[in-house]
């Protein structure tokens, strides 16, 4: 933890402090949050890939669950947004306790397609249940300041980025879970306990996911089982994360920025070419799979690194 | 540590990046700016073209007769077009750019209820007028948004006329098993149909709400068993296909198939051939309705011969709700003799002008309701029953539009 | 409604049927190659849009177009390959990932593209196999069986036993069964891994997009139908374990049984929610599908 990490955090706090003074358009501080939001999104999921090697594909889920709950809580019981949203966290942590002690003993396609039968159980259930409004979805009190959903937004991932880096960069538990990743077997010789720790890791990646789900249901004001809980959330993380880079903090967040940043203007400007987007989006992936494996940072990172070695061996 | 401060500019370069772009000031036009918020992608992109091409032919029509007179001079109409890609967020993002950035006059809203449930609270706040051509869930009229109307009525308001219709059939039926599929439009529709049924006194057999794509065939083996006058199904085109395929193959006919506005779509037709004859459907607008329209189009007839010309596709109902949505603003804004761009004292006239309307249109008559469950849905159209007749959509009720005899009870599939 | 009990018997079999041909060919796919094919409701879709097509064009009834149909997605699944391998045979650790993701990407292509030149409707392609349907009855008790499921379930026994014999009484086979168990083994025993794969990868689009047009003569298509085939596929092979052949039948029909009971029995509203849970208690259970026997 050196000068210069404490020097760079402090630079992005105070960017993220100026920006709604000097954005006063709504609509782009809506987009920024979005993309806030995606990267949130990306880097939760990429906890579990790319650090411990485990494909989530339900964790469309854990931001639905923490939607719902916070709906339910707000409209149902009358709690403050702040409250509901962290309770929403918490049912998705305990969500994730409920589903990962069994899960988590499935390696490889089988989690990933478990974990996906899951998100799709649950979004049924919210299709059946009265207090999900079923169908029909619910709606929230509408509070519609931009600013502040892009603080609460912002805040909460620039607290869970730290967080991560923290566990996963600089403290032990980091390489504990690398480990894991790298050699299940060998880390349970080495005396580790691999049941606990993925367990561990599961619910740090929910928990945040199911916050943002309760920020996100304040700030659309409406949400309902197909865009909520639907395939759609988790397909992007998932795409986000990859193509930044998986294994890294910074790579999904460099991946939710581009392909958010891409949609939104594609939207915005090029509505009438609409199909083309899954066009170009789907061949984009599958052109960084096939020619950038590592993903975007991986790649660009890996370069700099050969040139830093290939600089210092002509040195010699 | 160095590449977390790069990425972190970095990161941020990226976010401020558009904020030095584009700026619109257009004060002092001479047009009208209208927003066109619509699903143009995802999964409810069919219907979100539809209401595209209803909004398109209603500003091509009103531009090619030079625009909308205002007190005597004209002013033409400019879409401006947001895709809510069937999101409720991308919608709310629409919205928000729409209003704030395009600064539009007024906005013709979006397919389906769960995207114009998430743009109403947004134009609520910047207090822009919308009307949604083709929102037909009865949940967004109970939220009582000021400044959101539509000119299609509620599944519960359209729900009721076809069992109506097929309760005074000889010999009438008895008993029916309703479902739907779980989606609010369908689930809706299906409510609507259980609730007229047991007022008419039919027998509901079995009523329930399956899940969205679920292959029904054996669903419709308890109805080969339990043998229904009446089916009454809720749902889309694709699961409409399904079921009747499933009828078909297992060779139960009941005395009446009865579905929503779906079997108006000429998918319905074209996919079925004659296994479509004879399914009853309920909608406001046909091609051969007999309406009288003040402005731009005289009737029914020459608004579809219009359609036919511009898309190469017939006209379905949606469609005409959405052309009527454009005529209504327009008859408001020269009622109220608001030019462009209007201020928001002049919307707040509009939203006022809105809600007194009483206008007839090729679509039929648009009077959006002030008060009750139906609160600023269009309560001036009269619901139609319709059957497949010869690969075309007839009205069969109410008796004073019927344009044809009802054919019942259906014919057997195997004698087709 | 006890005298419904054969007819929900029997459905639960036919729709299993349509199950099995929709997931035995990606079965075999990740037998050899462990790729996760989130394409393979896309195959499924571009089939039923080559026998829409070819059905109105040529007139003929959809079941003679299946051998044209398997040709041609043949040879895509032969051109398709060689990427796939690429991806997987990456120097990058999680090739299972990238094999998704890769499919992934692909997947939305298709559809983008489909979309563009199919646009947005409904169809469907008439056959006169689904216009009549076997009627048996004896007192109270009845069953119908509709000819076209029938037919789709013959079908289904025809490609499993064709895979099967191709698999354990030819050459190929057993090059294909060597792959599976032992990749380097294979190869230096002089199995050609690359071209053995795009033989296999075809013949899995082959049986996918053939299974399309089944399921266009059945049910309605449309260029947005792939991910819900997609799903089914997964769950009957993640059923089956993964890789594992011979289960395939048997997760298939027991997806179809749990549809047809709830439907019939049960509340039709948790029939979803049902076959998603059952898949997820099985895994709980036996975490390598009902066999214990996937890879």
């Amino acid at each position: 933890m050196g000068r210069k990490f404490y020097a760079s955090i402090s630079v992005v706090v105070l960017l993220f402090l100026v920006v709604p003074l000097v954005v006063h358009d709504t609509f782009y501080l809506r987009v920024i949050t979005e993309a806030i939001m995606w990267i949130g999104l990306a880097v939760t999921w990429d906890v579990l890939a790319g650090y411990t090697g485990y494909l989530n594909f339900g964790h469309g889920a854990f931001f639905g669950i923490g939607a719902y709950t916070t709906a339910i809580l707000m409209v149902h019981k009358g709690w403050p947004f702040f409250a509901a949203s962290i309770a929403g966290g918490a049912m998705a942590g305990l969500g994730a306790l409920i589903a990962g002690i069994p899960t988590l003993r499935l390696r490889g396609a089988y989690f990933a397609i478990a974990t996906w039968a899951l998100a799709r159980a649950i979004q049924q259930l919210a299709l059946i249940l009265d207090i999900t409004g079923g169908p029909d979805g619910m709606r929230l009190p509408p509070f519609l300041q931009p600013g502040f959903f892009f603080y609460v937004m912002g805040g909460t991932v620039l607290i869970i980025f730290i967080v991560f880096w923290y566990l996963f960069e600089v403290h032990p538990f980091g390489l504990k879970v690398k480990a894991i990743r790298e050699n299940e077997d060998g880390a349970m010789a080495m005396g580790l306990n691999p049941a606990r720790i993925k367990i561990k890791v599961f619910i740090i990646s929910a928990v945040p996911t199911g916050i943002i789900g309760g920020i996100y249901a304040y700030w659309i004001t409406y949400i309902d089982p197909s865009s909520t809980l639907g395939d759609l959330v988790t397909d992007q993380a998932v795409v986000m994360a990859v193509f930044g880079g998986l294994g890294t903090l910074i790579g999904p967040a460099i991946g939710a920025l581009i392909i958010s940043t891409f949609k939104t203007y594609f939207w915005a400007y090029l509505s009438d070419y609409q199909v083309l987007y899954l066009i170009i989006l789907g061949g984009l992936i599958a052109l960084s799979v096939v020619f950038m494996p590592d993903g975007l940072w991986g790649t660009v990172y890996g370069k700099i690194q050969n040139a830093r070695l290939a600089g210092s061996k002509e040195k010699r | 540590m160095k590449r977390v401060f790069t990425v972190g500019l970095c990161i941020f370069g990226m976010l401020l990046g558009p904020l030095f772009g584009l700026a619109y000031g257009d004060e002092g036009r001479n047009y009208f700016k209208v927003g066109v918020i619509t699903s143009l992608s995802g999964d409810l992109a069919t219907g979100g073209n539809v209401t595209k091409r209803g909004y398109d032919l209603w500003a091509q029509e009103v531009n090619r007769l030079g625009g909308i007179e205002i007190d005597g001079k004209k002013y033409p109409v400019k879409l401006v077009y947001a895709d809510a890609q069937s999101e409720p967020s991308a919608g709310a993002s629409a919205a928000e750019r729409l209003a704030t950035q395009e600064k539009v006059d007024f906005i013709l809203g979006p397919y389906s209820s769960g995207v114009t449930l998430a743009c109403a609270p947004v134009l609520e706040k910047y207090k822009i007028p919308m009307i949604t051509g083709s929102a037909e869930s009865p949940i967004i009229w109970k939220q009582k948004f000021r400044y959101t109307f539509g000119t299609i009525p509620p599944v519960n308001y359209t729900g009721s006329t076809p069992m109506k219709t097929l309760a005074s059939l000889t010999p009438p039926p008895k008993t029916a098993i309703i479902l739907g599929s779980n989606d609010a439009f369908s689930k809706a529709t299906a409510e609507a149909f259980k609730a007229s049924a047991e007022a008419l006194g039919i027998k509901i057999l079995k009523y329930d709400i399956v899940p969205q794509g679920q292959d029904l065939t054996p669903y419709m083996a308890v109805a080969k068993a339990t043998r229904p006058d009446i089916i009454a199904f809720g749902g889309h085109d694709e699961e409409l296909i399904n079921l009747v395929k499933a009828l078909r193959q297992i060779n139960y006919t009941p005395k009446a198939l009865l579905m929503h506005y779906g079997v108006t779509e000429p998918a319905f037709v074209e996919a079925l051939g004659k296994d479509a004859e004879g399914v009853f459907g309920a909608t406001v607008w046909t091609s051969t309705i007999p309406t009288h329209g003040e402005v731009l189009w005289p009737d029914a007839k020459s608004y579809a011969e219009a359609a036919l010309k511009a898309f190469n596709v017939p006209a379905d109902y949606t469609q005409a709700g959405s052309s009527a949505a454009g005529i209504a603003f327009q008859v408001a804004l020269a009622q109220i003799k608001a030019t462009p761009p209007l201020s928001p004292e002049e919307r707040e006239a509009l939203v006022e002008a809105l809600e007194k309307i009483n206008i007839r249109t090729f679509y039929g008559t648009v009077n959006f309701a002030t008060e009750g469950q139906y609160y600023h849905a269009n309560v001036g159209l009269t619901p139609l029953t319709v059957q497949i007749q010869n690969g075309h959509t007839a009205i069969v009720g109410p008796p004073e539009y019927a344009e044809s005899p009802a054919i019942y009870p259906m014919k057997p599939w195997n004698q087709r | 409604m006890l005298q419904l009990l054969p007819q929900a018997i029997v459905d639960g079999i036919l729709i299993g049927g349509i199950y099995i041909t929709v997931a035995i060919g990606f079965s075999l796919a990740y037998g050899v190659m462990h790729v996760i094919d989130f394409a393979v409701g896309e195959w499924i879709m571009l089939g039923a849009f080559m026998g829409f097509y070819l059905n109105r064009w040529l007139g003929l009834e959809p079941i003679l177009l299946f051998p044209v149909i398997f040709l041609s997605f043949f040879v895509v699944g032969l051109w398709i390959q060689p990427l796939i391998h690429r991806v997987l045979s990456g120097r990058r650790g999680n090739p299972v990932l990238m094999g998704l993701v890769f499919t992934f990407g692909l997947a939305l292509m298709i559809r983008g593209i489909a979309l563009t030149v199919f646009g947005f409707y409904s169809h469907s392609i008439p056959s006169s196999l689904a216009q009549g349907s076997l009627f048996f009855q004896v007192g109270p008790i009845f069953v119908t069986i509709p000819l076209i499921r029938l037919t789709g379930l013959g079908y289904a026994v025809l490609v499993t036993m064709g895979l099967y014999y191709i698999l354990h009484r030819t050459d190929f086979g057993l090059a294909v069964r060597a792959l599976a168990q032992h990749k380097e083994a294979a190869g230096l025993m002089g199995v050609n891994a690359r071209r053995t794969g795009g033989h296999v990868y075809g013949l899995y689009t082959g049986i996918s997009a053939t299974t399309g047009a089944l399921i266009g003569c059945i049910f309605s298509i449309s260029a947005q139908m792939g991910p819900d085939y997609t799903i089914f596929a997964f769950f009957v092979v993640v059923l089956a374990g993964m890789g594992y052949l011979p289960g395939v039948p048997w997760a298939a029909f027991l997806l179809g049984f749990v549809q047809s009971f709830f439907l019939i029995y049960l509340s039709p509203s948790y029939t979803m929610l049902a076959v998603f849970a059952a898949l997820y208690l099985i895994l709980l259970i036996s975490p390598k599908g009902i066999f214990g026997k996937g890879v």
